[in-house]
């Protein structure tokens, strides 16, 4: 057959499909109207390369946003004030709390309340804002005052309806909620059409809230001992298409008096001026009803009746005083981790798991109860009412190495951003520049020992140093060592800190650098402090097998099952009362709750318990005796954000 | 026979290499992964704040910044690890260490950045020293990257190993000699009150995900029964931690024999039940066919013992498409039980699979995925070679 014969072949059975196929795909269409349309944001754009930073995220200067860009078009609804404050008027929060909460008495739920973006507890909190109390009428007045009547769902004058999408995870909790708000909100004559996204949509980093994809958006922030923030609410970190969506103000709020406090709050040292600051973010932040803080999550932790001084908190956690516990009954604690730690070595790793067991094997230097910091292996905290740190004005001048505002070490010249010492943000052309330099002095408590019996020494603050920063080290961020302008070891005791000029680090009186046994042995005879950093994240004696300060030692580590603990008799603070414990990992919550209740573990925590149906079977076993049950108002609270333009 | 062994195992060689870049691809293609989970620690990020350069060292530590091919192919066989022949392409680009921006300006003076293209190529001479394995054509599966992080993914195999292969295995011994005379059984008593019993038992086997008998076993067996004062069973664990009191039996020393056993009882009978649901329906279904054949009535009508007719011209008969079933089985004694392992807390290679997946430790999956592949695909050859001794009518060639 020749080839011409096969493409005669081939084309006429084209010519048959073709029109077969086109008709299959529905009715004759009507004869189209040709109308030539100038569209103008289509246009093939002008495309320009841009210089890449090595080193850093672009961050844009603080200005506002580019006028006439994307997303400064107001967003038709949401831009007017009545109308958000009217939907948080609509919200009857405690209703969507008792949604996802229903075993909690009344007391337990009004304690899970929020009415800023800062946890009534925590030591920023302003308790003086306007707040939202479940107000229909005042909510349908407002909305009538914004010009949308009528029902069920109200309409403004151009008939548009008043209906927003609201957007969230597909996870049940958020379900659960959501339908009772978009009920909450029908009964107000506002439509709210739900999507519940998958979370990797939803929080990818190039889709859903990162792009700032919605109109109600629902999520969660982890509030923390320091509230920082100036990433959330700050007039520069909106993210648009014209900043490479950097920044995290999805909600798009430019209150000038509210990012200039975030701002300052984040560039001073003074506690004082730091709540005065957050005061004003927080008052501006309810006044304009950007975001509607709906409550902050529960988190519940268990323990056997065996034990005795057992804290649950929402910043810290449960095994940071675990030297100070005591049983009534036994010598033996067993712990039940969700997952099982993936080094023992706390610079590669930040999973909680990993922080509570690093508690067994090393004396903290504070503590971070009630979102506020305690020394404890420090004598006290290094702050500045103490003397023992000073935040001095200092000129620098081109060529000197300072600390930028995108937060690196960087020679200054000409076009480098800065903090100066008033506070201001600056760009430097020439000439002198005063910026502030911070110096701290971290005294250590006396008698620390190594489980050896080897006491704590400068030189293994020094070899800490020297691992930490090393960029080997398999560390993922080296900011504190990049800010260190030069450390003093003067002591077995104590370390001096002098920072680069700019540096304002809000948790400066924690001291940044721990300490590793320097005259540790490996097993192929090397001392500790001769193994190169490189080798320190496979290293058994450092991953596995780490010496301890702690109040414990661990004995052994069955992978995949279980690590034992025991007793530290060289502890410095003594011996502690509890001489075995055993953590088991168990991944599925329903048997660690099984676990619990048959008495085969004493502990869970919130990380291992979550939050799902098994915490009502606990508490219920709290309630009836069986165990010790503790609900903890969350760090992680739910909140709406209200995206103030359209793209 | 030889020509055929020779066939296979080059269609499996090529099956497994297939497989092995589908499963990659299809793996680094998940939404998520280390440097999104890192992205996400910038929230409201204070003093460790996250920049590029950190989010350098992440992408080179997963490999994160090596084109997918290569990055398959130092998986595979540990290549390339630096330029060729020492020298050859150093300035050959293989990867993307920084992705480059283009800022799109629209006429109406608008704009936007989008990332395009690559600013910081990637070269060959930059992977001279970064840690690689040898292969795992070669037997090295790499270093964990999360789980056990920098620790061989072999020592993370070999520790639960032995725990599958002992829950695996008795769990299809068991379902293997309960359920083939049950399947059997039936068939003979079609319509006994025993088959419609067995019947029902195997639809409710078969119907019910394994987690649900898992939870409910716990709880009616461990939870409700020690409340109740009754001998209970431990809801978990291979072994115990501490010493316990059961009672009429007494205290049961943590770590014993008795200890072992009495928590392998609880997910061996879960696995077992579902694997007896299911192969017992199968040997029914053709043991039933079977029946019908004309050779077993000819064999009747000779007047052949019918007990004779059952093991003899029937039973060796029904068994061979029952053959087929058993080439998953080295795969499924390696691979284990994903959910009853997690539901049992047993520190078996299914949950360490589910643990990897989670969180990302891609060499560990890709290293299960891979054994099961090749373990399956010895299963099929097996199963294969099994035919033709069960059935001689079967030739290879």
């Amino acid at each position: 057959m020749s080839i011409a014969f096969r493409r005669a072949v081939i084309v006429t059975l084209l010519a048959v499909l073709v029109p077969i196929l086109a008709a299959c795909g529905g009715a004759a269409q009507t004869e189209v109207v040709r109308e030539t349309v100038v569209v103008v944001q289509t246009a093939e754009p002008v495309r320009e390369t841009v210089v890449v930073e090595q080193t850093v995220v672009a961050e844009p200067e603080p200005s506002a946003p580019v006028t006439g860009g994307a997303f400064t078009t107001p967003h038709p609804i949401l831009s007017d004030i009545n109308v958000r404050q009217a939907i948080a008027y609509c919200t009857n929060r405690p209703e969507l709390i008792a949604s996802v909460y229903p075993f909690l008495d009344e007391e337990q739920q009004a304690g899970l309340l929020m009415d800023t973006f800062i946890p009534k507890s925590h030591w920023a909190v302003n308790n003086d804002v306007t707040t939202y109390p479940f107000d229909p009428e005042q909510g349908q007045a407002l909305l009538d005052e914004a010009g949308w009547t009528g029902s069920p769902t109200r309409s403004n004058a151009d008939g548009d309806l008043l209906a927003l999408s609201f957007t969230t995870t597909n996870a049940q909790f958020r379900q659960t909620w959501s339908a009772v708000f978009i009920q909450q909100m029908a009964a107000c004559g506002i439509q709210v059409i739900p999507t519940y996204a998958p979370g990797s949509w939803w929080f990818g980093s190039s889709t859903g809230l990162s792009r700032r994809d919605f109109e109600l958006g629902a999520f969660a922030w982890v509030g923390q001992t320091d509230p920082a923030g100036r990433t959330l609410y700050a007039c520069n970190q909106i993210p648009t298409p014209e900043n490479n969506w950097e920044g995290q103000n999805y909600m798009g709020w430019c209150n000038e008096r509210a990012s200039q406090a975030i701002v300052a709050a984040n560039n001073t040292l003074d506690r004082d001026e730091r709540i005065r600051q957050y005061a004003i973010v927080q008052e501006e932040f309810a006044n304009d009803m950007v975001s509607l803080p709906v409550f902050n999550r529960l988190e519940a932790e268990a323990a056997s009746n065996r034990i005795q001084g057992y804290i649950a908190d929402p910043t810290e956690y449960y095994t940071a005083n675990i030297q100070e516990w005591t049983l009534t009954d036994g010598d033996t604690v067993v712990l039940g981790f969700t997952q099982e730690p993936a080094t023992l070595w706390s610079l590669i790793e930040s999973a909680a798991v990993q922080r509570t067991a690093a508690f067994l094997l090393s004396y903290p230097f504070a503590t971070e109860y009630s979102y506020d910091y305690q020394a404890k292996g420090q004598t006290e905290l290094s702050t500045i009412e103490s003397g023992l740190a000073t935040n001095e004005d200092i000129e620098v001048t081109a060529g000197d190495i300072i600390w930028n505002i995108d937060g690196e070490a960087v020679e200054l010249a000409p076009g480098v951003t800065v903090v100066d010492a008033n506070g201001e943000t600056i760009t430097y052309e020439s000439g002198t520049v005063t910026l502030k330099q911070l110096v701290a002095t971290y005294n250590f408590v006396e008698g620390q020992v190594w489980e050896d019996g080897e006491p704590l020494k400068q030189a293994d603050f020094e070899l800490a140093y020297s691992i930490n920063c090393d960029p080997d080290s398999g560390a993922v961020s080296f900011a504190t060592c990049n800010s260190i302008a030069e450390i003093d070891f003067s002591s077995d005791t104590s370390y001096t800190v002098t920072y680069l000029p700019g540096v304002q680090w809000p948790t400066y009186f924690l001291a940044p650098i721990g300490a590793y046994p320097s005259h540790q042995e490996v097993s192929d005879g090397r001392l500790l402090a001769d193994v190169p950093a490189s080798e320190w994240s496979s290293l058994p004696e450092i991953v596995e097998q780490p010496l301890s300060n702690g109040p414990f030692i661990l004995e052994s580590w069955e992978k995949g099952q279980s690590m034992t603990f025991r007793a530290n008799p060289n502890f410095f603070l003594g011996e502690p009362e509890i001489k075995t414990v055993v953590v088991k990992f168990i991944a599925d919550t329903n048997q660690a709750v099984a676990q619990l209740l048959t008495g085969e573990v004493d502990v869970l925590g919130s990380e291992t318990l979550g939050a799902g149906p098994e915490v009502e079977t606990v508490l219920q076993a709290g309630a009836a005796g069986d165990i010790q049950a503790f609900t903890i108002a969350s760090s992680t609270w739910e909140h709406i954000d209200f995206n103030l333009n359209i793209r | 026979m030889v020509a055929f062994l020779v066939r296979r195992i080059f269609q499996m060689f090529v099956v497994t290499i297939v497989a092995a870049l589908l499963s990659y691809g299809l793996l680094y293609l998940v939404p998520g992964g280390p440097v999104d989970a890192l992205l996400a620690e910038r929230q409201n990020s204070g003093q460790d704040r996250i920049n590029q350069a950190d989010i350098q060292r992440v992408q080179q530590r997963f490999d994160l910044d090596v084109y997918l091919p290569f990055r398959f192919t130092r998986w595979l066989i540990g290549w390339p690890s630096g330029p060729l022949f020492g020298s050859v392409g150093a300035d050959w680009a293989i990867g993307c260490q920084t992705p480059g921006q283009v800022r799109l300006v629209y006429p109406d003076g608008t704009f936007e950045l989008v990332e395009e293209g690559c600013a910081d190529y990637l070269t060959l001479a930059e992977l001279e020293g970064r840690r690689v394995s040898r292969g795992v054509f070669f037997g090295d599966f790499g270093v964990s990257q999360v789980i056990l992080r920098d620790r061989p993914v072999s020592d993370l195999i070999a520790t639960r190993l032995p725990y599958t292969l002992s829950l695996m295995g008795a769990s299809i011994l068991l379902a293997i000699l309960i359920g083939v005379p049950i399947g059997i059984y039936s068939a003979v008593k079609q319509y006994s009150r025993f088959d419609y019993t067995m019947t029902t038992i195997a639809f409710i086997g078969s119907s019910l995900p394994s987690f649900v008998f898992g939870i409910f076993a716990i709880l009616i067996f461990s939870v409700l029964a020690q409340r109740a004062g009754l001998p209970f069973l431990p809801p978990g664990d291979a072994v115990g931690v501490r010493d316990y009191t059961i009672p009429w039996i007494g205290t049961v020393q943590a770590g014993s024999f008795l200890d072992r056993f009495l928590r392998f009882l609880m997910p061996v009978s879960v696995l077992t039940f579902i694997n007896i649901a299911g192969w017992s329906r199968f040997v029914r279904g053709s043991m039933l066919e079977v029946l019908q054949q004309d050779y077993v009535r000819t064999a009747r009508a000779k007047g052949v013992r019918e007990q004779v007719v059952i093991t003899k011209h029937a039973l060796r008969n029904s068994l061979i498409p029952f053959v087929t079933l058993l080439a998953g089985v080295l795969a499924a004694l390696f691979g284990g039980a994903l959910i009853t392992e997690s539901v049992f807390n047993w520190p078996g290679l299914g949950r360490l699979f589910i643990d990897a997946l989670g969180r990302n430790d891609y060499n560990v999956v890709m290293a299960l995925l891979f054994i099961n592949v090749v373990l399956l695909l010895i299963g099929i050859l097996i199963t294969d070679i099994l035919y033709t001794i069960v059935d001689p009518r079967i030739r290879l060639g």
